[in-house]
């Protein structure tokens, strides 16, 4: 193929990748279901070789699927057919530090935990902490707009990212940054989905490392209470760093995996850590556990031993549940915190109803679900049972004001899921968006926001703004 | 809907040439406010002291540097600085057609769709008429002074083009001055 010829020829040989054995390892990103071998890989060491690469992209009408660590749960970075595959794990480097001004320039190809430990001498961390974080790559983090176990505090990317260098399709540098007059922008690029344009560099800010932390760990005989608990805290003006809560089946798989003692009895578990200052978080400590005097187990983690210990169970709930099924499926909406309770009950009579097991980990503190379906895809038609499954959770989670995502991103996974939530023109108006900065369609081409005629085959546009499902639920 | 959309609706649809401000939107008010879900939803009218007044209540604040709290919320949202738009979680607009259109919501995290009511902070209500916005509020005890935020124009004739364009995707007809 003329395509491959070229960049075999343009740009040095051992940065290209050709052929499906050489290509397999980035067939698929961790939403593994959805594979795909593109024509080559490329994985240029600077930004000179990028713009090779977008230049015989364009040249030859060939779509562009630009890649971090792949990682994405969404096939956001799965390559489409007929496509190449920009990978950026090469720019690696932190360019800069300056502790002074809290700012780090690095490239796209940094893992987000690299980051910090960069910046660790001078008593500074990159706060957005997704559960990925030692794989992940800041580009992806960026066109993700991540989040992690401490968003409701330190904000998602996009508020912890001061500019970035792009490249356009056409291989022209853009400078964004934050304090740019006009258009929000950088904003706009942050969870573009690769979309848009190429993130070429990244200058972060940096928050200085918490003096303190605890964990509160609270069991619950019942899920409305802890759901209430969560809203009590908040309710009583306290901002944890971290509140998260697990389903008594989440605490089962989480416990038996990683050994951490969490009460076995209870049918939701509340952590919810507090950082800052000795006095602030003595303060907040004394608050929270007033607010949760009516949990049926309390525990404060009295050293930094054993706070890491509680959230080492919460960060092994993934693959503790991946041990007890041979498949499970991620779901990642976000609904107001007041919804808590009622969505739990909901999701629960789903999986009677599909007769699915489902594992719930929520990022309480600000909403995002990840209920874990547990299946077998060897079973023919299981898959498709989920699918089902899930998209029920995803209509309950626009209905009840929420949204399908709150951090995965769309990718090929939530097209149909974004024609429940967007009406007609407003998908239109997000493909004229992608025009401006792509007329031809060669980023990314067919993720992240679905065409209109599959949206009008699904019969599923306008359900939002016309007649409502679930008419009982309070909505906005 | 509204009437007053609707009328607005009319309005635009019929409309050569428009200055946006918040006498004519005439759209102002609380919509939602839940403090345990640290959000507030307004119509962009609504002046900013009203909405002070309401948090102050709930002991709680627009975590983001106010200079004047006579206007509207809708006008400090249209100047833009980058502190607003971090705490900007959904918007309802009318763009230059007329069409009534939501992006983002009430919650802290969401990405499906671009950041449109992350993208208009700072349009100058020369894209889209803004009707509604939902903003993250905070506890006052963890906002400490405010620092004033800057900007600079970056004159990048590639991005100008780029603006003109988004311009272009909403307000086809050029109404909005
Ligand atoms: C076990 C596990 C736990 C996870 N936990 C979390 C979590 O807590 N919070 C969370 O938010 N996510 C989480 N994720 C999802 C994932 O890690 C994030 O989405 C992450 O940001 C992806 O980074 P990446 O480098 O792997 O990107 P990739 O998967 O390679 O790419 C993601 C998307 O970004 C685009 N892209 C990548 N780099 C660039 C660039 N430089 N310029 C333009 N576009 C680019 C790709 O085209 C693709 O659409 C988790 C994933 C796993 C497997």
């Amino acid at each position: 193929m003329e395509v491959i010829q070229q960049l075999l020829t343009q740009l040095p040989k051992s940065i290209v990748l050709t052929g499906k054995e050489n290509t397999r390892p980035f067939e698929c990103d961790g939403l593994s279901v959805y594979r795909q071998n593109p024509l080559a890989v490329v994985l240029p060491e600077n930004i000179a070789q990028i713009k090779q690469v977008l230049k015989i992209c364009k040249d030859n009408n060939t779509s562009v699927v630009t890649r971090g660590a792949g990682t994405g749960l969404a096939g956001g970075a799965m390559p489409l057919e007929n496509s190449v595959v920009l990978g950026l794990s090469k720019l690696n480097q932190v360019k800069s530090i300056d502790a002074e001004n809290r700012l780090a320039v690095i490239e796209p190809g940094v893992r987000n935990i690299a980051i910090s430990e960069a910046v660790a001498q001078y008593g500074l961390y990159y706060a957005p902490d997704p559960s990925s974080q030692i794989a992940c790559t800041i580009g992806g983090n960026v066109a993700e707009n991540s989040g992690g176990v401490h968003c409701l505090k330190y904000g998602l990317t996009v508020h912890n990212v001061e500019a970035i260098k792009m490249l356009t399709i056409d291989g022209d540098e853009l400078v964004l940054s934050r304090h740019d007059d006009g258009l929000g922008l950088l904003a706009l690029m942050n969870g573009s989905e690769g979309l848009l344009g190429i993130i070429i560099e990244i200058t972060v800010k940096l928050t200085p490392t918490p003096a303190f932390a605890r964990v509160v760990m609270a069991g619950f005989d019942s899920i409305r209470d802890c759901a209430n608990a969560v809203a009590d805290i908040i309710k009583a003006g306290i901002i944890p760093a971290g509140l998260e809560m697990m389903d008594s089946f989440a605490i089962e798989a989480a416990e038996g995996f990683a050994k951490v003692g969490y009460p076995l009895d209870a049918k939701a578990l509340l952590l919810c850590e507090l950082d800052g200052t000795q006095m602030q978080v003595q303060a907040e400590l004394d608050s929270v556990l007033k607010v949760l005097s009516g949990a049926s187990t309390l525990k404060v983690s009295e050293s930094e031993e054993e706070r890491l210990n509680f959230w080492k169970g919460r960060k092994s709930a993934f693959p503790a549940v991946g041990r007890l099924s041979p498949d499970y499926y991620c779901m990642d909406g976000t609904i107001p915190r007041r919804h808590l309770a009622d969505m739990l009950e909901k999701i629960n009579e789903l999986s009677k109803k599909y007769q699915l097991r489902v594992a719930n980990v929520f990022h309480a503190g600000d909403g995002n679900l990840h209920p874990l379906i547990l299946y077998d895809a060897n079973i023919g038609g299981e898959l498709e049972k989920v699918e089902k499954f899930g998209t029920e959770i995803l209509k309950l989670s626009v209905d009840m004001g929420g949204t399908i995502t709150g951090e995965h991103g769309v990718g090929v996974e939530k097209l149909n899921a974004m024609c429940h939530q967007f009406n007609a023109k407003e998908l239109a108006i997000f493909h004229k968006i992608k025009a401006v900065f792509d007329p031809k369609s060669l980023l990314n081409p067919g993720k992240a926001v679905p065409e209109l005629h599959r949206c009008a085959e699904l019969g599923a546009m306008h359900v939002h703004h016309g007649k409502l499902p679930h008419p009982e639920l309070e909505r906005f | 809907m509204s009437n007053r959309i609707i009328q607005l609706q009319q309005l635009i649809k019929n409309a050569n040439h428009l200055h946006i401000n918040s006498e004519w939107l005439a759209y102002a008010g609380v919509i939602e406010y839940y403090p345990e879900e640290l959000v507030i939803t307004v119509k962009a009218g609504t002046k900013i002291s009203a909405i002070q007044a309401k948090l102050a209540k709930h002991n709680q604040v627009l975590p983001f540097f106010i200079k004047a709290t006579d206007i509207s919320i809708g006008a400090a949202y249209a100047k833009g600085a980058q502190d607003l738009s971090d705490c900007v979680l959904g918007v309802k607009i009318i763009d230059g057609t007329g069409e009534y259109l939501n992006f983002g919501g009430q919650v802290i995290k969401n990405v499906a769709g671009y950041d449109v009511a992350r993208l208009l902070v700072g349009s100058k209500g020369k894209l889209a008429v803004i009707t509604q916005i939902s903003f993250k509020v905070m506890p006052k005890a963890y906002i400490g002074k405010i620092k004033k935020p800057y900007s600079s124009k970056s004159d990048n004739p590639i991005l100008r083009e780029i603006e003109q364009k988004l311009k272009q995707v909403f307000d086809p007809r050029s109404i909005f001055k």
